[in-house]
């Protein structure tokens, strides 16, 4: 039997509360007794702390305390994701401008303000490393306890994948493409800043926050304050926007430290200012080498991917080497050499952002493969669709097999923008095909539904709603387990007292993975169901539970009444009306430890028009194709690609963090440019691809990052279409744009006149 | 000193220093927590409320200058469970996710709806461009958008 509530259109459950206000985020919550705080910032992007003079900002009436590293000499200050680098306050140094070193409490949030303007950093500055490339060949360590790479100076981390055999490849080779891309720091603007709020009893840390990652979040709150998991609770409640921003600790351990010291609860709400200054999307120089034979099949890629990530590790490690993996994709390419580097500077740290190292390494691969495609001759749609790895076919060495269908989804797109129609003068078109493994957060996690005495249904899971839809989602996968109605599910809000262990709500993985563990808990649930009313009405014959009623076989018969029953019946019976499902995305052993259990497709075409002019770049078309295997909400998964394309459109167009030597020089929504309602393409079409191929309930798969991969080299691509101008780096600003059609122009002008001498 | 000015249809008294902020008053002060912010600087309309049925940004007006006004937030919005026009949109559109724009985007249209009753889509895109969605897209707001202008 099919799905009746997934695939449909159902109101969202989060939906009422957005509307009216009534949803609550971490910085509208209050607790009786609470405090206010403010992070002191450093002005300063390397140096080695001499003092902190925090008497002025203890003399202001209303301040409660001041703390800074030396009030947490006992504690194990450091966290990260792999590499236990970054420090809650700064200790010894300070290494980025707009690291926090020290913490004010007081007793409203205008005196922590004034008081945090107070306290003064003396420091000894150290030389400055502005960015990866400064930092690689600098003598200066920005980490000088880290472990020394053999080539480069300040590597966080190096990561190499290769099969094959590229070298001897290579020579074989009749073309051999070479460029480097480069991609820039860009920023997630998650709306809402990061809050937080903390309060220690006998009981332990209570910890209010808005994160993608409770349960790392709270082993790293228990290993840095010395308590055991069970005296740390953390709850989510709605979260302003996430892209990977609120992964990871961020301010949960200063916040937690702060209300050590007051003794009162703490809620710490930065400024979108402050948040700019806590993690970027990385920077990244990819220098891609690609080996094409004379049938013009790709085959040999060689690629060296640098990720800038700033000050502290953060997800940097993680990052260079997925993006060193997936930089051989989305071809079937026999021989393949990846280096993903990951290098410290002193800028503000760079992590995890929707996409995850792929847009940069997509960028370079889907420009490079269009340039090939017209040094060949060949329509870049029909090259594509020629050498695109087959569905069924092996994927990057020895990963799970592609289990989508590429050219498919390609040709979709291509369709959507009327690749084929005459072209107008002035205007281009561009596509490009991104793949990213579903590997990411690969885990064993459990799922509980709970059937409750009157017919409702609670659903318990541990992901977060980001506004993703997981509470919509789980609903409707739930009721189908059931054969219940959507109406009658509930899903919980998550908080790591009572719940269970979830790695983080990241990767596209929510919906494979812990929604297949709702579905598992929610057929068990039936299961039992179905015994109980075999036993006390005879019959399990199409059972559906209606409200609060049993209905099967004709009859019906109030859940409470059955339940009741069953257990007069035999009072032995083991049927209970509550279950834990379980799903394991950890299967197999690819490259990287583990078989990628499915793989995220993202599609784009698009036309534009460039005004020679003003270099203006207008997307007149855009169509993305979201290879979502079964869309469960299907209004969801449109939101979700259509935000996200939009969101690519923001570093294609737009978007650059912008650095004065260390310095950010545009952290405000002032200077740092979204795309805004205006920007939208004229004709904006998302696509959902529903091959029933995945490995989520009903054939589902990931979903949400795609529209982020190709939407970048699909432009440039179609603005080489429409001016022959070919640029590799982002954003294609209207200036960008314009010295790039000035400098073809002389060339010409210039090839022109020697052709006439 | 003290501002008096309507909010949300009942009278109100605020009494705050001189240089607070609407935003501060609305969500500290009167615990009115539906009004969002993030900018600070009037680009994202998170903060977008109703003043005599202009669109203003919270974050960067002076409560001492509602004085005498008639102020509408979010909550002031629907009838008890009966949603606003503009609220229903939102909710057959689905037309938010995060929801940390939602408050703002909501009065936004509600307020274009007022000022451009006849706006078509070009209009919307032009009007709701000061009112920022880092999740959606922005399509589904348009739709939602387009319908309340209908309904209107």
């Amino acid at each position: 039997m099919g799905p009746n509530e997934a695939g449909q259109r159902r109101q969202r459950k989060d939906i009422i509360d957005k509307v009216t206000g009534r949803a609550r985020y971490a910085s509208d919550l209050e607790v009786p007794g609470m405090t206010y705080a403010r992070l002191v910032r450093s002005k300063v992007a390397h140096g080695a702390i001499k003092n902190i003079d925090t008497s002025a900002a203890r003399a202001l009436p209303g301040v409660i305390c001041v703390v800074t590293a030396k009030d947490f000499e006992h504690l194990d200050m450091y966290y990260g994701e792999s590499i236990l680098d970054q420090p809650f306050l700064s200790v010894d140094r300070v290494r980025y401008i707009g690291e926090p070193f020290a913490g004010v409490v007081a007793e409203t949030q205008e005196i922590a303000d004034r008081a945090a303007e107070l306290v003064r950093l003396e420091v000894e500055e150290l030389p400055i490393l502005e960015n990866a490339a400064a930092a690689m060949h600098a003598t200066t360590l920005i980490h000088p306890e880290r472990p020394a790479d053999l080539e480069l100076a300040n590597v966080c981390s190096r990561s190499v994948f290769e099969y094959g055999e590229v070298d001897r490849a290579m020579t074989e080779a009749v073309h051999i493409h070479e460029a480097t891309y480069t991609f820039p720091a860009v920023f997630h603007y998650a709306m809402e800043p990061y809050a937080y709020l903390a309060e220690w009893s006998s009981a332990g840390l209570d910890m209010w926050a808005g994160t993608q990652q409770p349960h790392k979040v709270r082993a790293d709150l228990a290993r840095i304050f010395g308590v055991p998991h069970n005296q740390v609770r953390v709850r989510v409640p709605y979260v302003g926007g996430g892209y990977g921003s609120k992964g990871q600790a961020k301010y949960e351990p200063v916040t937690a430290a702060m209300a050590l010291i007051a003794q009162r609860p703490v809620r710490l709400v930065n400024s979108i200012n402050e948040s700019f200054h806590t993690v970027t999307r990385h920077a990244a120089v990819v220098t891609m080498r690609t080996g094409i034979d004379a049938d013009g099949r790709i085959i040999a890629r060689d690629s060296q991917v640098v990720y800038d990530t700033g000050a502290y590790a953060d997800k940097g490690p993680r990052v260079a080497r997925k993006g060193a993996y997936r930089s051989a994709g989305p071809y079937s390419i026999p021989n393949s050499r990846a280096v993903g580097i990951a290098v410290y500077s002193n800028r503000v740290p760079a992590g995890a952002f929707r996409g995850f190292a792929t847009p940069q390494v997509v960028w370079a691969g889907e420009s490079a493969v269009d340039e090939i495609a017209r040094h060949l001759g060949m329509s870049p749609l029909e090259y594509r669709k020629r050498f695109l790895t087959e569905q069924g076919k092996p994927f990057l060495g020895d990963d799970a097999p592609m289990d989508a269908d590429l050219p498919q989804g390609l040709q979709l797109a291509a369709d959507a923008i009327g690749w084929d129609e005459p072209r107008l003068p002035g205007r281009g078109r561009g596509v490009g095909s991104g793949v990213k493994d579903g590997g990411g957060g690969a885990a064993r996690v459990e799922a509980e539904v709970h059937l409750h005495r009157d017919g409702s249904v609670e659903v318990v899971a541990s992901t977060i709603e980001l506004g993703q839809g997981p509470q919509t989602a789980y609903a409707q996968i739930a009721a189908d387990g059931l054969h219940a109605h959507f109406e009658d599910v509930r899903v919980r809000a998550v908080d790591t007292w009572g719940q269970r262990f979830d790695p983080g709500t990241n990767a596209s993985r929510s919906t494979i993975s812990v929604g297949s563990a709702v579905y598992d808990a929610a057929c068990q649930v039936y299961a039992q169901v179905c015994d109980a009313a075999e036993q006390v009405m005879g019959t399990s014959q199409d059972l559906r539970l209606d409200g609060p009623d049993v209905v099967a076989g004709g009859q019906r018969k109030p859940f409470v009444e059955v339940l009741a029953e069953v257990r007069r019946l035999q009072p032995d019976w083991l049927g209970s009306v509550s279950a834990i499902g379980v799903q394991d995305t950890t299967k197999g052993d690819g490259p990287l430890g583990y078989s990628s259990s499915f793989y995220e497709v993202g599609h784009s075409a698009v036309e534009v028009e460039v005004d020679p002019e003003t270099g203006v770049l207008t997307l007149v078309k855009c169509a993305s194709v979201a290879d979502v295997g079964f869309a469960i909400n299907p209004e969801g998964c449109e939101g979700q690609d259509e935000g996200s394309t939009v969101m690519g459109l923001g570093h294609t167009l737009y978007e650059e963090l912008e650095f004065n030597g260390p310095e950010l020089i545009n952290p405000s929504l002032v200077d740092y440019r979204v795309p805004r309602a205006e920007n939208l393409p004229h004709d904006f079409h998302t696509i959902l691809l529903e091959n029933r191929d995945g490995p989520g309930p009903f054939g589902s798969k990931g979903a949400g990052e795609g529209g982020t991969l190709a939407i970048a080299p699909a432009v440039a691509n179609a603005l080489e279409d429409a001016t022959g101008v070919r640029i590799r780096d982002l954003p294609l600003t209207p200036e960008r744009v314009w010295r790039a059609l000035r400098a073809h122009e002389e060339a010409l002008h210039s090839d022109v006149a020697e052709d006439q001498s | 000193m003290e501002t008096e000015f309507i909010l949300n249809g009942s009278p109100s008294v605020v009494d705050a220093p001189d240089h607070e902020l609407l935003i501060d008053s609305l969500r500290a002060r009167m615990r009115l927590t539906g009004t969002k912010r993030s900018c600070d600087v009037e680009i994202c309309g998170a903060c977008t409320v109703l003043c005599d049925g202009q669109a203003i940004s919270a974050c960067t007006t002076l409560t001492a200058d509602v004085d005498g006004a008639d102020v509408v937030t979010i909550e002031g919005l629907a009838d008890g469970d009966d949603l606003h026009p503009v609220q229903q949109a939102f909710v057959d559109h689905s037309a938010a996710q995060c929801g940390f724009c939602t408050p703002g985007m909501v009065m936004s249209v509600v307020a274009l709806c007022m000022e451009y009753p006849d706006a078509d889509e070009e209009r919307i895109k032009e009007y709701l461009s000061s009112t920022l969605c880092r999740c959606t897209g922005y399509v589904k707001i348009i739709e939602a958008a387009q319908q309340a202008l209908e309904q209107l």
